[in-house]
């Protein structure tokens, strides 16, 4: 397919990566490009500069620290799925990496991509709400720590602005007495998501704390308190998490398309986010 | 660093050994370029979109679908395409495999297929049915149905397959 004319630039740090990016208004970074090439193939962006940040080693290390493990915007899927520092940190986060698409993919395609596309059926921000993690992002002028929960703003857009970059995402690491899931409903295993649920759930005595988020059922992923609340100092038992999960009702606003109805996808909230609850209790070592 | 405002990119790209240099327009995919610059056409365009899989290539290591790379980015890349695998007119054991298992129909995604199952291999050389059927979940066959797929690249792997019973059943639909 012929892409309209663009200019292109490949800057030798971040710094100069930085620069370009603030140099014009139709500035984007390009990291792995397995959807941005497409959003060029259909034209439906105004980008005349490509600031291709893929080989930059700045974005493209993983530390796993005692906190937590912070993972380069650059970092591929591939990368992720093979980093035994991650899968012994965070589990979850290795799981959900190695089941994105396929292996081409999966070997160009990055978690920061993944995240500043803000693509409402992708996997990666219903986790990252999930797990708490904060996103840095940088510009020229400095740097900022950016909740999960803030980052994503609506279809496709993100709290990165013009002359901003996601350098890398912090995730905290969750103690022996807590689990995390990550649940999806598609029709197929390579169609798009009709609801994902991610849940962290912190085990005391019953559940001490639970963090839920769902995904697709709005332009961006959201908390449910209502669901986290009905969990919060209960047991952690089938019945208790089936309850809970009866709080997701009118108050989220799903949307009717191809792929699912809203009522489809409300009914199908409940069922994801019990199974998301259910697994993070399991690897808590809770249930029954 | 290129100007900012230089539409045309030199680029130095090694393909199967040999080292090409040319200049590229940013907008021009990495198919396009191995394909009509090079005239290595070998490596198929089915959807144009990163689905298929028809383009697969190894690139610096790394299996990708290069209707999703811009010809730029390969600057300084090593490249394999399906042209290098069999060496003076003999084909080498994957092909061997897939034509004496008749791992492929009409061949439209067999390029791919083909360096994906190199690919797999070289990572894993004795692959589970269920790992060869994960590798090849972004090559589409409407052909095959993936059993003959499947069975070429156990054979490719040195098993015993006359004897392979052709269930299609674990490991679930690529």
């Amino acid at each position: 397919m012929l892409l309209e004319s663009i200019e292109y630039t490949r800057p030798a740090d971040i710094k100069e990566a930085l620069t370009a990016l603030g140099s014009s208004e139709g500035a984007a970074p390009l990291a792995g490009g397995q959807s941005l090439v497409n959003v060029l193939k259909h034209r439906v962006a105004s980008i005349e500069l490509l600031v291709d940040i893929s080989r930059l080693e700045e974005l493209r290390s993983i530390d796993v620290g005692e906190d937590g493990v912070e993972i380069g915007a650059c970092v591929t899927y591939d990368e992720i799925d093979r980093s035994e520092a991650v899968r012994g940190a965070l589990p979850i986060v290795s799981e959900v990496a190695a089941h994105i698409e396929d292996q081409q993919i999966r070997n160009r395609g990055t978690i920061g991509g993944n995240c500043c596309l803000s693509d409402p059926t992708n996997n990666f921000p219903p986790l990252l709400l999930a797990l708490g993690a904060v996103m840095n992002v940088e510009s020229e002028s400095g740097k900022r720590e950016v909740p999960a929960e803030d980052f994503f703003r609506g279809y496709f857009m993100t709290a990165v602005g013009p002359g901003e970059l996601l350098r890398s995402i912090s995730i905290p690491r969750y103690g022996p007495d807590s689990g995390a899931g990550f649940q999806s409903l598609s029709v197929a295993s390579d169609s798009k998501a009709i609801v994902r649920a991610s849940a962290r759930v912190t085990l005391n005595d019953g559940i001490s704390d639970a963090r839920i988020a769902l995904g697709v059922v709005g332009p961006v992923p959201v908390r449910h308190t209502g669901m986290e609340d009905a969990l919060r100092d209960g047991p952690a038992t089938a019945d208790a998490v089936r309850e809970a999960a009866e709080s997701i009702g009118e108050d989220i606003e799903p949307i009717s398309d191809t792929h699912g109805s809203a009522d489809y996808r409300r009914k199908m909230a409940r069922v994801i986010a019990r199974r998301a609850v259910t697994q993070a209790i399991a690897e808590a070592g809770g249930g029954e | 660093m290129s100007e900012v405002g230089d539409k045309i990119h030199p680029i130095s790209v090694t393909i199967n050994g040999e080292t090409y240099e040319r200049t590229v327009e940013a907008r021009q995919l990495l198919v396009h370029f191995i394909r009509d610059a090079l005239g290595l056409k070998g490596t198929h365009i089915g959807c144009d979109t990163g689905n298929c899989g028809a383009c697969s290539i190894i690139f610096n290591g790394k299996l990708v679908k290069c209707c999703m790379l811009l010809a730029v980015q390969a600057d300084g890349a090593e490249i394999e395409t399906v042209e290098g695998l069999a060496s003076d007119g003999a084909l080498d054991p994957v092909q061997e495999a897939f034509h004496e298992h008749h791992g492929l129909q009409c061949g439209y995604c067999t390029p791919g297929l083909l360096m994906g199952a190199t690919y797999l291999l070289r990572d894993n050389p004795k692959p589970s049915e269920g790992e060869i059927r994960r590798a090849v979940r972004g090559n589409i066959c409407r052909c095959t149905g993936y059993v003959n797929v499947v069975r070429s690249v156990r054979a490719a792997a040195g098993e015993d397959v006359a004897e392979f019973p052709a269930t299609g059943a674990e490991g679930g639909s690529p």
